[in-house]
């Protein structure tokens, strides 16, 4: 029996082969993926562990690290590294600065990096020559010793092409540019790795960072190294009893784990959000996987029932086919994970493309990676070919005698039925999601379950539309006899045609939902900014960082504005704000209202007063808010109770809550500003009061201009990366989908072959029989493709009118993108057809044709 | 070979449809080399029925398939009307086919994802010719299935579907119309009528036919039964009878089985030859 097994193995090595490949990808993604997110963490951990010092001693705020930026960062002074250095057991304690929002300037004037956001912003730090409480190390040059001299990171000086010894802009965040001579190239150690990417990193020598970046003598950390034998919590425990209230203490050991925690949970987010799209892979792998191993049974049932008449029981049979699988798993599964190194590779590029770079180079391949992926091949690709190796059992051994047998269909009669039902129930579900309004997490959720659903009876009942949807979709070829032929073929066994398709239209489903979802989230961001945006240009810092206000001085009095009026902000503890703050908005009430146009539900932005504030009805309504109450809020001053005068709704980004720029400057603001909004004058000539404005922003490099259409473009760039960042990790499945549709191509051309020798006899031409071919590989795609898209628009939609709450309030179709899926998936399926199309047109017409 | 007797000189009463000279197929090399034609000079006169006969191995077939374009001779000539098919490379050949030849084979002999009128009419469409619709409605009518048009093959008895092949073979007017045993597969009554078409169609449409077959009743519907044996045009009979041919056939097995005899206590070299 098992000698027939290898010798069955042998003789469908080709397809078995394709099959492999199948598997192969599947478990490449999926090892890839643990062996990218293994690397990662390790790389990562690496980093952490060889540079903590002992004990780190830091001035700390109530406040999340994320609002640094808007608040006078908390210090410590030399008294303070004084007190600490005298502990008994400090071997060394020195002091260091830490400040983000310090851009540099490459040698075209503009800053380094790219505009992405809080943790793309430059880093300013002083140098520390204690080797043992170093952050960084010189990659080359001398450490800077004066304030003419800075140190700069080696990835920054790569990028803006600086050499030791040239001179550097250097914007700090007070608004003032330095122009030091760079004496060392430094490594970026964590300060860039961990921290997600700062695009620039400039060292001082510590006097020189200190009056840069805060007051002199003052530092944000102070970095302590342990005397031999001393061990850090015991450290620790000493420094807690003599540092001043408010400032924290924690070893490096602490700060390690929480570095590793912390990385692990992120890690495992990005693990877990790439595994959905392995499993995607896997999905369609074990569709082509069942798909191939119902063919090859078919194709072998008089060699099965052979067996079956010389003595072999059901079970034999059964085996038979699942030691076939399982060979070929084994072997594909072990090949994938080699390609999986290759992926995970893939994956960290594709990440540094789309602006996030990773640090580390080697690959970790731990013994989970292994276990989970012969797992996964192995058992998907037995339960796949589990059914088949079923159905090959009960092939009758008469038929071994007989001329044409087949395995006996069973009717489509339940599977109809079971989709059906599904689809039933996804209706159902949609139906309660659209109801139940007002909490669109609940409804999103009966969304997605619906979509699962849906795809699922989709996927049981295509064979049931297969047969007409190819009648419909072959119209164009349907006037020669050739795409006649086509189409038959295609319609002739639908449930192959429609599992082959299946595959397709899986990944399908999910490329125009995400087109969709992508389209409405812009749209709606293009309704916000034009329905609320009321100034024609919005000035923001590089990064959207605060600025300094002389931006605002520079622009004020520009001939040819109405108005110009800037925002402040600063973090508070606030209902509803969650316990790491959230930040508090504050504007000029007379001017805000014609350049911001929000809708009050309630009172209005001119009623704001000092000791007052309005918030968004959403935040309000969960909170038991209403005009009149009384809110507490917990500022870097202290607490302040502020009186809501007004409650306005929710659009877009323009939530939370907004109080007048006395008060805000009462809580702590400081004199930088997060916008400026500037509004044309009625007839003036807009593009002359842009190029006027343009000028008198020179002396600010950081200060980033934009117009609406600017302002919109910037949002849906951010949007489209992501969503092509998406579409690239589905483009594996994609490609196991397109394999699947060579495997039943070829395996159809070879079961045609007498017909195929019969059409060439009659006079068909190779070039006709490859258009044949390539026919019904392009309505099998086309098919797989239509009716996923028409699934994944339709869900897009369902899943826009759930987020409605959450602001997505118009829906978006990008008609472009959606016929250009189509296109591709159609190339998919011709690119398919060129192997099969070929073994077609070369069919020996004679040995086609003869009768034995 | 030398007991076989004299050829008889080939009699044809009008132009040949198709002719061959020195036909000559090989097949396989060195041990395994088979000669299934060896220099076969034959004509097919146009308008008449010929049937070819012969044991299992003596080049029937080989024979239809280089005359009919679908295999390649190894040396000699074979023309259909005035084309050397020698000359043709698979284009040219499939082109020939699709104009000026028609085919009948023993089994799977229609697609069968296309109705009867759909089959018969498939040689024109793939063509991309026009549909005779007189011919076509006369064809139709001759084979009596005209109800059956729209029918799959799956829905059609064995001498149906036979009857709408042999349709399809006619319906594109071809010079030379082939059939490899075509009643191979059928019961004598679905025979009676498949041969009954191709008879009425040499009589009342002058179409050539060329059919292989092994069967005696068969061929005396031919008006020329041409035997073969061993790569060789061994005899030929004309206006046969089911009685004459196998007495012609008894006479044939019992010079093979002497032949046989006489090479068996021959070297094996000289079997080749054979």
């Amino acid at each position: 029996m098992l000698k027939a097994t290898l010798r069955g193995l042998l003789a469908h090595r080709l397809r078995l082969g394709l099959t492999g490949f199948a598997i192969l990808l599947a478990v490449a993604f999926v090892s890839g993926t643990y062996i990218f997110t293994d690397s990662l963490h390790q790389a990562l951990n690496n980093l952490t562990n060889s540079q903590q010092p002992d004990v780190v001693v830091s001035a700390k705020t109530q406040f999340g690290t994320q609002f640094n930026d808007e608040l006078a960062p908390p210090t410590l002074n030399s008294s303070v590294v004084t007190t600490v250095s005298k502990v008994p057991g400090v071997a060394d304690a020195v002091g260091w600065i830490q400040i983000r929002n310090v851009t540099m300037l490459g040698p075209d004037g503009k800053p380094l990096g790219s505009n992405q956001g809080p943790g793309s912003s430059g880093q300013g730090q002083s140098w520390i020559s204690n080797p043992a409480l170093a952050v960084n190390t010189l990659d080359s040059g001398q450490a800077p010793s004066n304030s003419s001299q800075v140190a700069i990171d080696t990835t920054a000086a790569k990028n803006g092409d600086f050499k030791i010894g040239q001179q550097v802009s250097i914007v700090l965040p007070s608004g003032q540019t330095v122009r030091p001579t760079i004496t060392a190239l430094v490594n970026r150690g964590l300060s860039g790795g961990g921290g997600g990417g700062a695009s620039s990193l400039a060292v001082w020598d510590p006097a020189t960072a200190a009056q840069l970046l805060l007051k002199p003598n003052e530092f944000t950390q102070i970095r302590v190294q342990a005397q031999p034998g001393v061990s850090q919590q015991t450290l620790a425990d000493a420094i807690k009893k003599v540092v001043p209230p408010g400032t924290q203490v924690q070893t490096g050991q602490e700060i390690t784990d929480n570095t590793a925690a912390n990385l692990s949970s992120r890690l495992d987010f990005l693990n877990t959000f790439l595994l959905v799209f392995a499993l995607i892979s896997l999905f369609v792998a074990a569709f082509l996987i069942y798909n191939t191993f119902s063919m090859l049974v078919a194709q072998r049932t008089r060699e099965l029932a052979l067996l079956r008449a010389i003595g072999a029981t059901r079970r034999q049979v059964t085996r038979t086919v699942l030691i076939e699988a399982l060979v070929v798993a084994l072997i594909a599964t072990t090949v994938g994970i080699l390609a999986g190194m290759g992926v995970a590779l893939g994956l960290r590029g594709l990440f540094n493309l789309f602006g996030a770079p990773l640090p580390g180079n080697g690959l970790v391949v731990i013994p989970r990676t292994f276990l989970f992926s012969y797992l996964i091949g192995v058992v998907v690709t037995l339960v796949s070919a589990w059914i088949p190796a079923r159905r090959a059992a009960t092939v009758p051994p008469v038929a071994a005698l007989r001329d044409d047998v087949s395995i006996p269909t069973r009717s489509l009669r339940i599977r109809t039925l079971f989709g059906a039902l599904l689809i039933g129930g996804a209706i159902g579900l949609a139906y309660n999601g659209l109801r139940s309004t007002g909490d669109a997490t609940n409804a999103a959720t009966l969304i997605g379950i619906s979509a699962l659903c849906a795809l699922i009876g989709v996927l049981a009942l295509a064979p049931i539309l297969a047969r007409g949807i190819l009648m419909v979709l072959a119209l164009p070829f349907a006037w020669t006899s050739v795409g006649r032929l086509a189409r038959e073929n295609g319609r002739r066994n639908p449930r192959r045609t429609a599992a082959t398709a299946g595959a397709l239209m899986i990944g399908l489903t999910l490329m125009s939902l995400l087109s969709v979802v992508a389209a409405s989230t812009t749209k709606s961001t293009d309704a916000v900014v034009n329905d609320v945006i009321g100034a024609d240009f919005i000035v923001t810092g590089q990064n959207f960082r605060p600025m300094p206000h002389a931006v605002f001085d520079a622009v004020k009095n520009t001939p040819g504005t109405s108005v110009t009026t800037y925002s402040r902000a600063t973090p508070a503890l606030v209902p509803g704000g969650g316990d790491e703050g959230q930040l508090v908005t504050g504007v000029d009430p007379t001017q805000i209202n014609q350049v911001i146009n929000l809708d009050f539900i309630q009172g209005s932005l001119s009623d704001l007063t000092d000791g007052s504030v309005v918030l968004d009805t959403k935040t309000a309504e969960a909170n038991g808010i209403g005009v009149g109450t009384r809110v507490l809020l917990l500022s870097q001053k202290g607490v302040v109770e502020l009186k809501v005068v007004g409650l306005y709704a929710p659009a877009g980004f323009f939530t939370g809550y907004v109080t007048n720029l006395a008060q805000i400057e009462q809580m702590g603001a400081l004199p930088l500003d997060l916008a400026v909004y500037i509004k044309a004058a009625p007839g003036a000539d807009v593009s002359a009061v842009r190029t006027t404005l343009d000028n008198e922003l020179k002396p600010f490099p950081t200060a980033q201009i934009q117009d609406q259409t600017q302002f919109k473009q910037q949002i849906h760039d951010q949007i489209s990366r992501l969503l092509v960042f998406i579409l690239a990790l589905l483009v594996l499945a994609v490609i196991i989908a397109v394999l699947g549709i060579v495997n039943t191509l070829a395996l159809s051309v070879f079961e045609r072959t007498r017909e195929i020798g019969l059409l060439r006899a009659i006079g068909t031409t190779r070039k006709q029989v490859r258009r044949m071919v390539f026919v019904e590989a392009l309505l099998m795609a086309v098919f797989g493709a239509a009716v996923g898209m028409i699934l994944g628009v339709t869900y897009g939609i369902l899943l826009q009118r759930s987020l409605i709450p959450e602001g997505i309030t118009e829906l978006g179709i990008n008609v472009g993108q959606l016929v250009l899926f189509l296109v591709l998936a159609a190339v998919g399926g011709i690119i398919a057809a060129v192997w099969p199309a070929w073994r077609a047109s070369r069919m020996d017409v004679l040995k086609a044709i003869s009768t034995d | 070979m030398t007991e076989n007797p004299p050829l008889p000189e080939p009699i044809t009463t009008t132009a040949p449809a198709a002719r061959t000279h020195g036909l000559t197929k090989i097949y396989g090399e060195g041990d395994t080399r088979v000669t299934a034609l060896d220099s076969v000079d034959i004509e097919l006169g146009a308008g008449k029925f010929t049937a070819i006969m012969g044991p299992s191995g003596s080049g029937k077939s080989t024979l239809m398939h280089c005359t009919a374009g679908l295999d390649k001779a190894t040396s000699g000539e074979v023309f259909i009307g005035d084309v050397d098919l020698s000359k043709l490379n698979d284009k040219g050949l499939t082109k020939l086919r699709r104009e000026s030849v028609g085919f009948v084979f023993q089994s799977f002999n229609l697609v069968p994802t296309l109705n009867a009128r759909e089959n018969i009419t498939l040689p024109m469409d793939i063509a991309g010719r026009k549909v005779d619709t007189e011919w076509f409605d006369t064809v139709v009518d001759t084979i009596g299935l005209r109800d059956r048009l729209t029918h799959k093959p799956a829905e059609l008895s064995g001498g149906q579907q036979q009857r709408v092949a042999c349709a399809r073979a006619l319906a594109s007017r071809p010079a030379i119309v082939f059939a490899d045993e075509p009643t191979g597969n059928l019961d004598s009554r679905s025979s009676a009528e498949v041969l009954g078409f191709l008879r009425r169609s040499v009589d009342e449409f002058g179409q050539t036919i060329v059919m292989v077959t092994h069967d005696p009743s068969a061929a005396a519907y031919a008006d020329r039964v041409v035997f073969l044996a061993d790569g060789h045009v061994v005899d030929e009979l004309l206006d046969p009878t089911a009685d004459s041919v196998l007495d012609r056939m008894k006479r044939f097995e019992l010079q093979t089985a002497a032949a046989a005899q006489q090479t068996n206590s021959e070297p094996p070299s000289a079997q080749a030859g054979a």
